[in-house]
């Protein structure tokens, strides 16, 4: 575990919330208008929604800012090291494409590939585990799904 | 005897087997460290899309009280608690565990959520029904007040009340997206089909609550503290009873009325009914060291909250804490839309949700109380199996609901987002909240002011509406008062020293 200054990770969030705003302000400009007696049409929401959090990002930069002098500002967020972060980004990466493997290629060899990666990314190395309970889990889960429950999986 | 034959479906042997998987199953993932009641209600949504709504909801509802009561395992035995809900459970439940007492501790856990969650039910039949014959004359105005402080209260709770309030507006945002419900204009959709009606509900509270637990299981995995393992004698004493009476009565009607409060939750409960038992109490330096009351009070608040929680989402459509606001998702699964139409349009299954809270309260003492000798042998479940498994309930959930490969993506984006809201101190449950009441929100406050000719006074003159407003008011200030009052009162022995 790696620890990162509060204060600080508080104004890289607020300026990441900042280039969000600006994004959605681009979007909600595209949002078409109809004629209507009222100031609130579609975009009405989105547009409130983005003046708050923008101010509140600011606000929240503005007391980052202030709190990183200060000893109070020494509480930390607890992150995991670097390699720890690079397991969490493959395991992500791994969802991503278990998501995009689902439907085209099916239930059953996607998820006894997926099972079988994820165990072996997060650490389990002992072949029987490896290889019986992406099998096991794979098929019972089928089968409870299918036949009991009667929900469809491709 | 309408309601008797409402409630005759909870006597088919179907609906009680249901119901009782349900609840064994909800105090399994409860007792697991890491996994919440949340969790899994959010994970096993799917599972009630082809059952009777009574027979799904049912189990649903036996997973919320199961999952509340067994975080108090984990919290009891292995000094980390099992949901947040049971946080305040380690301080008396471990140091007993540590004396020889677990069976006991477990045992009072037991009987004081029992209570607690009965006290609540009958609260629950009584006062719902009530509240939703005031809510059928609500208009836009009321509505949309009521779920600006139902926002309001949910970042008001969370630690930190600028990031609480960043989550929840970031929450409506997000609501945004798809057809406007006034005029159906299409919002930040970016062409792709599969987000016309919005952001799937049920695959989105998936990834916020159950896959970004995933993220944070695999950062867990090195550490390992063995749990408590000789476990005996789980009936409390009849002294142990009578010391903790009215720690345990005070607690289930803290939990009780914090329940039926929209937004707040069993965590917020459980700490405010210790501090109460111990404030009230004769020997209050006993507490923290192993002593039954203060179990007692935090058990009996937090399987109260489950009952309670129930009353605002099904007499105004306004969750009660984060287990209904997903909760919700299995009522929609069902084509069920909660608040006070529900009482009129689907009387039934309001009577059969009564009904199951009730059996569920009573199967959870039944399994609780038969399963206390083996609780050890369910935290040595391995760890990285457990992990996968939740990942491939998952993707099974989010996809069956809507049979949308699109629906994945939004899991899995969801479930990135919440375990980064969970690092930086981002409330999860601010966001999923705002999910929810968003479009109620939107949509009331658009009708309202064009039916009040964009005349704002005039939209927020009822009385209901002040009400709410003030209540609103009075819960985004609250937090400022108590710390100044809280500074004062630090300050003062500095004084008079």
């Amino acid at each position: 575990m790696s620890t990162a200054q509060h204060s600080k990770a508080d104004i890289w969030i607020g300026a990441g919330l900042l280039g969000f705003c600006a994004f959605a302000t681009w979007r909600t400009l595209q949002i078409k208008q109809v004629v209507s007696s009222t100031i609130a049409g579609p975009s009405f929401v989105p547009w409130l929604m983005i003046g708050a959090v923008s101010i509140l990002s600011l606000v929240l930069i503005v007391r980052g800012l202030r709190s990183s002098g200060l000893p109070g500002s020494l509480s930390t967020e607890n992150l995991p090291d670097r390699g720890g972060l690079l397991k969490l980004a493959a395991f992500a990466v791994l969802l991503v494409a278990y998501a995009a493997a689902f439907y085209p290629v099916g239930y059953i060899p996607s998820t006894l590939v997926a099972s079988f990666a994820g165990l072996w990314l997060i650490g389990e190395r002992k072949i029987l585990v490896l290889l019986g309970f992406p099998v096991i889990m794979t098929t019972a889960v089928y089968y409870g799904f299918t036949e009991l429950l009667a929900v469809w999986l491709p | 005897m309408e309601t008797l034959s409402y409630l005759a479906p909870l006597a088919q042997l179907d609906v009680l087997w249901t119901i009782a998987l349900g609840t064994l199953g909800g105090l399994i993932i409860g007792a697991l460290p890491g996994l919440t009641a949340t969790m899994g209600v959010a994970l096993l949504i799917p599972m009630t899309f082809g059952m009777a709504p009574v027979m799904g909801l049912n189990m649903l509802i036996g997973i919320y009280i199961g999952g509340i009561y067994g975080g108090c395992v984990s919290s009891i035995l292995l000094r980390t608690p099992g949901t947040p809900a049971s946080a305040a459970t380690v301080l008396d439940g471990y140091p007993m565990a540590q004396k020889g007492h677990a069976g006991k501790a477990l045992g009072m856990a037991t009987i004081a959520s029992t209570i607690g969650g009965l006290i609540a039910a009958v609260v629950l039949a009584t006062l719902a029904p009530q509240l939703a014959g005031i809510a059928l004359e609500f208009g836009a105005p009321e509505y949309f007040a009521l779920a600006l402080f139902g926002l309001t209260i949910i970042a008001s709770l969370s630690g930190d009340i600028l990031k609480g309030a960043i989550s929840g507006l970031l929450g409506i945002l997000i609501s945004c997206v798809g057809a406007d419900p006034i005029s159906g204009i299409s919002r930040f959709t970016f062409g792709i089909q599969g987000f016309a009606s919005g952001f799937a509900f049920t695959p989105a509270l998936i990834g916020l609550f159950a896959l970004s637990e995933v993220f944070t299981q695999i950062e867990r995995l090195a550490s390992k503290e063995p749990p408590v393992t000789l476990v005996k004698n789980r009936w409390p004493s009849w002294a142990d009873m009578k010391e903790s009476r009215s720690a345990l009565i005070r607690g289930s009607f803290i939990g009780t009325l914090i329940g039926i409060i929209p937004g707040t939750g069993s965590g917020t409960a459980s700490w405010i009914a210790y501090n109460e038992a111990r404030r009230s109490s004769k020997t209050p330096e006993k507490f923290g060291t192993g002593h039954m009351p203060g179990i007692a009070a935090t058990e009996s608040a937090n399987n109260a909250v489950c009952a309670a929680a129930l009353i605002p989402l099904l007499a105004l459509g306004v969750p009660g804490d984060v287990v209904t606001a997903v909760l919700m998702g299995g009522l929609m699964i069902q084509g069920l839309a909660p608040g006070p139409m529900l009482f009129q349009t689907n009387p039934d299954v309001v009577v059969g949700i009564f009904g199951g809270t009730f059996i569920a309260t009573i199967f959870m003492f039944i399994f609780g109380m038969a399963l206390i000798p083996v609780f050890s042998k369910i935290l040595m479940v391995p760890r990285r199996m457990l992990t996968i498994s939740i990942v491939l309930f998952c993707f099974i959930g989010s996809f069956s609901i809507n049979l949308n490969p699109v629906d994945l993506y939004t899991m899995v984006g969801f479930g990135v987002l919440g375990w980064g809201m969970q690092k930086f101190g981002f409330s999860q449950a601010a966001l999923c909240i705002a999910l929810i009441l968003g479009p109620m929100l939107e949509a009331n406050l658009r009708r309202g002011l064009l039916q009040a000719g964009d005349n704002l006074t005039e939209f927020l003159s009822g009385p209901i509406t002040l009400l709410f407003l003030a209540l609103t008011v009075l819960s985004l200030g609250w937090p400022m008062v108590a710390k100044a009052l809280a500074r004062k009162s630090n300050a003062r022995p500095e004084i008079t020293e």
